[in-house]
């Protein structure tokens, strides 16, 4: 029973897809199986519309989510109505989404439901919160698209990451691509004294000297970089603290710096960061280093050898090369 | 006139109400819906319940019911569409069922918790038992006795329910034929559950009412508490109205939470004008805006910022500030006040105001400007209305009464005066003045702001 027991030791999972249809759904069905024959008392949540009939961009048919006697979940008004299967309702949220209220209810008898959750990341994790206070031992958040802001280690303990064919036919650039989201979340965390002083921090650039102390730097927006001249942003020392998101821009106007060898970037944690492969590779190659606050803990990788198109890789050779390049395990998502 | 129609026009007044602590939806709609009382009567009755509301908050044997009755009164929805869905047959479903279920359990719950302390008429205002019809709506919402405000379609409603279940259950829930005429028996079900719930549909929406009446009723008895506001007493038009040490809520709160000096002032007016003048940072324009938030908050049913309080009722508040330039219609600042004023006298005709009117025709030149408030004072004198005019202008030559505040008074403290404590130098408070004239002390004020040397002496010249 693959990488299940890893995740009981955390109190929140969120699943996320690399892509569209690469078996999110199908791999949070499998985890909440194996959770209902281990007895584990789960709630399961969602951002966003998911579990869609049809996959809307491709019009496939798409698995449903499952759920099993005794599992609350939250859905909005819409879905709730048209769910397939047998549940009693315990609660109904005030907070409107597009599809109405959102509901919580409690699986009678198992079957199927599509999940629809808040539009925020601060409502869902509101919810975790409150299903941790009331005792339950493990939430489980579903994402739509793709979607990566729930597996924020401020919104969810631990990660499961769906990759597959969807991603790219090619295998080669399926495992580039991969690869390198695995490496954004498996970046470095800084010391646990600079995490302390730095989640204060809300928002800008700072400078951190060599006691650790952060300098706001006084630049409102990391687009305005390379525009005044003379504003010397290593005044306070060579590592940046970057408290919102981090583009491709900042990274290679720092990879464009003479100093670049001795620069250290701290992000939040790797969902702040919306950058591209060639930038990434050409900052660590010039010897800039980035670090974040808070890492994720991935729990596993699966694997959807089947593309949205009809394209279906080897599954076996699939994942022994992705795993074999992330030196990790790698399910296919179809056969576990 | 609603409340929420005021927030624009009177600054200040929307601090008030957004201090108001209201635990539910249907208590905010019911805060913004709350209509201007003009009868004695209904302000008194208003005024009583407050009263009791505060010594049910006082009583510390009561903490306990109190909680109760906050906690009910957060889990509520306003429901206020759903029954009325109910009422217009509408056919409800099982998510509206569940609301109404959880309302009915959250009103004889706090009907309850009241009752503990025999103070049930803070929420049951009418004579109909409702806390029964809440009960009765619960039980058919409740068939198995669980007590609990959970709700699905229970297979006791109809005994074709629990075999096809078993069945489906089988299944997984996925024979899509079964499935269908599961939901069919659903819809019966729910059918006649709408049917029994029907004659309670106008009950329940009065109990909503009340509920939010009591949500808005406890919030105003809390901050009646947190600020120590005042009963208004209320009284005759030629009696006037006056306030014993009035304040500004949102100033002092300000100056509170900065660990500054706050000066509350007393007051009197009577029928006709009374002009205000005073040197510069004096507080003249904050005297205005206080004294139309103390009228408002009376007038809307709420106890006021002072510790004395006669009020006279009046049919509106007309505060005309003066920094509401409109360059987006057109309109120049002076352009705007003068139609605000000219529209303000055309009221007075017919209609009992408290009007407020901050420096008239200071933007314009002072030969006509004086003019102007010399005209706009004799019209408002001759009204049965209270107005209060502040203004730099002297020698009007006018019977009405006039109050200057006292000001910069250098021996107030004995700190180093700088432009930050300037504060500390004013005394806020107000005396009769019998001369024609204004106090001259904008350049000393000036000086004090350290404002350009070069400037000051030169103007110092020109005098």
């Amino acid at each position: 029973m693959p990488f299940v027991n890893d995740i009981l030791r955390y109190r929140s999972l969120s699943i996320v897809g690399l892509e569209k249809n690469t078996g999110k759904t199908v791999c949070h069905n499998y985890v909440l199986r194996r959770l209902h024959e281990l007895k584990v008392p789960v709630a399961v949540t969602s951002i966003g519309i998911d579990g869609e009939q049809t996959d809307a961009v491709f019009a496939n048919a798409k698995p449903e989510i499952i759920l099993y006697e005794g599992m609350t979940f939250i859905t909005s008004e819409k879905h709730y109505l048209q769910r397939r299967l047998l549940s009693e309702l315990v609660e109904v949220d005030s907070y409107r989404t597009a599809l109405g209220q959102l509901v919580t209810a409690r699986v009678l008898s198992q079957g199927k439901v599509l999940l629809s959750g808040a539009a925020t990341t601060e409502k869902l994790r509101q919810q975790i919160e409150h299903f941790k206070a009331t005792g339950m031992p493990l939430t489980i958040v579903d994402g739509a698209l793709s979607r990566l802001s729930l597996a924020s280690p401020t919104v969810s303990d631990c990660m499961v990451l769906a990759t597959g064919a969807a991603v790219s036919p090619n295998i080669q650039q399926l495992i580039s691509r991969t690869r390198f989201v695995y490496r954004l979340i498996n970046l470095p965390e800084v010391s646990p004294a600079l995490q302390n002083t730095l989640s204060f921090i809300s928002n800008g650039l700072w400078g951190i000297d060599d006691d650790g102390q952060p300098h706001d730097l006084g630049i409102a927006s990391v687009f305005l970089l390379g525009r005044n001249q003379g504003e010397d942003i290593f005044r306070y020392g060579n590592t940046l603290f970057a408290s919102g998101a981090v583009s491709d821009r900042l990274l290679k106007y720092l990879a464009s710096q003479k100093n670049i060898k001795d620069i250290t970037l701290i992000v939040r944690d790797f969902t702040k960061l919306f950058i591209t492969l060639e930038v990434y590779a050409e900052f660590s190659k010039r010897g800039g280093e980035l670090l974040v606050l808070q890492r994720s803990r991935l729990i596993a990788i699966t694997l959807n050898p089947t593309s949205p198109t009809g394209y279906r890789l080897n599954s076996a050779e699939a994942c022994a090369q992705l795993s074999d390049a992330l030196q990790t395990p790698v399910y296919d998502v179809m056969s576990i | 006139m609603t409340l929420k129609s005021k927030f624009k026009e009177a600054p200040g007044f929307q601090f008030v109400a957004d201090s108001l602590e209201l635990m539910s939806s249907a208590g905010k709609r019911r805060l913004l819906t709350q209509p201007w009382l003009n009868d004695a009567q209904a302000l008194n009755r208003e005024y009583d319940r407050i009263e009791e509301a505060i010594l049910f908050l006082n009583d510390a044997d009561a903490t306990a019911s109190i909680n109760g009755v906050r906690h009910q009164l957060m889990q509520m929805h306003d429901i206020a569409g759903t029954l009325q869905s109910l009422h217009s047959h509408i056919l409800l479903n099982e998510i509206e069922l569940f609301e109404i279920k959880l309302f009915a359990k959250l009103y004889a719950t706090a009907f309850r918790f009241l009752g503990e302390h025999n103070r049930q008429s803070l929420l049951a205002t009418s004579e109909a038992d409702l806390c029964a019809i809440a009960d009765q709506a619960f039980s058919i919402l409740d068939p198995d006795n669980t007590g609990m405000a959970h709700f699905y379609i229970y297979d006791s409603y109809d005994p074709r329910l629990a075999p096809l279940r078993k069945e489906l259950k089988a299944c997984n829930n996925e024979d899509a034929d079964l499935f269908s005429q599961q939901e069919a028996i659903e819809r019966e079900v729910i059918l006649r559950l709408s049917d029994r719930l029907l004659p309670l549909a106008l009950s329940l929406s009065e109990a909503l009412n009340q509920m939010a009446e009591l949500d808005l009723l406890l919030a105003k008895a809390t901050l009646a508490k947190q600020w120590n506001l005042c009963r208004p007493q209320l009284c005759e038009a030629r009696e006037g109205l006056s306030f014993l040490e009035l304040s500004n809520p949102r100033l002092r709160h300000h100056n509170e939470t900065l660990g500054l000096r706050y000066q509350p002032v007393d007051i009197d007016l009577h029928q006709g004008v009374c002009f205000i003048t005073g040197a510069n940072m004096a507080g003249k324009t904050v005297l205005l805006k206080t004294i139309g938030v103390a009228q408002l908050m009376a007038q809307f049913g709420m106890f006021v910022p002072a510790r004395k309080a006669r009020i006279n009722l009046v049919d509106d508040v007309v505060l005309c500030i003066g920094d509401e330039q409109n360059e987006m219609k057109g309109l120049s600042s002076f352009a705007s006040e003068i139609i605000k004023i000219s529209n303000t006298l055309q009221r007075a005709h017919n209609e009992h105001l408290l009007v407020l009117i901050d420096e008239p025709a200071r933007t314009t030149n002072p030969i006509e400007g004086k003019a102007i408030v010399q005209s706009l004072a004799t019209i408002l004198e001759s009204k049965s209305s209270f107005s209060l005019i502040t203004t730099h202008y002297s020698q009007l030559a006018l019977p009405c009464r006039r109050l200057r505040v006292k000001g910069f008074v250098e021996s107030m403290s004995s700190e180093p005066l700088t432009p930050q404590n300037i504060n500390l130098f004013m005394d806020y408070s107000l005396l009769p003045d019998t001369t024609d004239d204004v106090p001259q002390e904008a350049l000393r004020i000036a000086s004090i702001l350290d404002c350009d040397k070069e400037m000051l002496d030169t103007a110092r010249n020109f005098l």
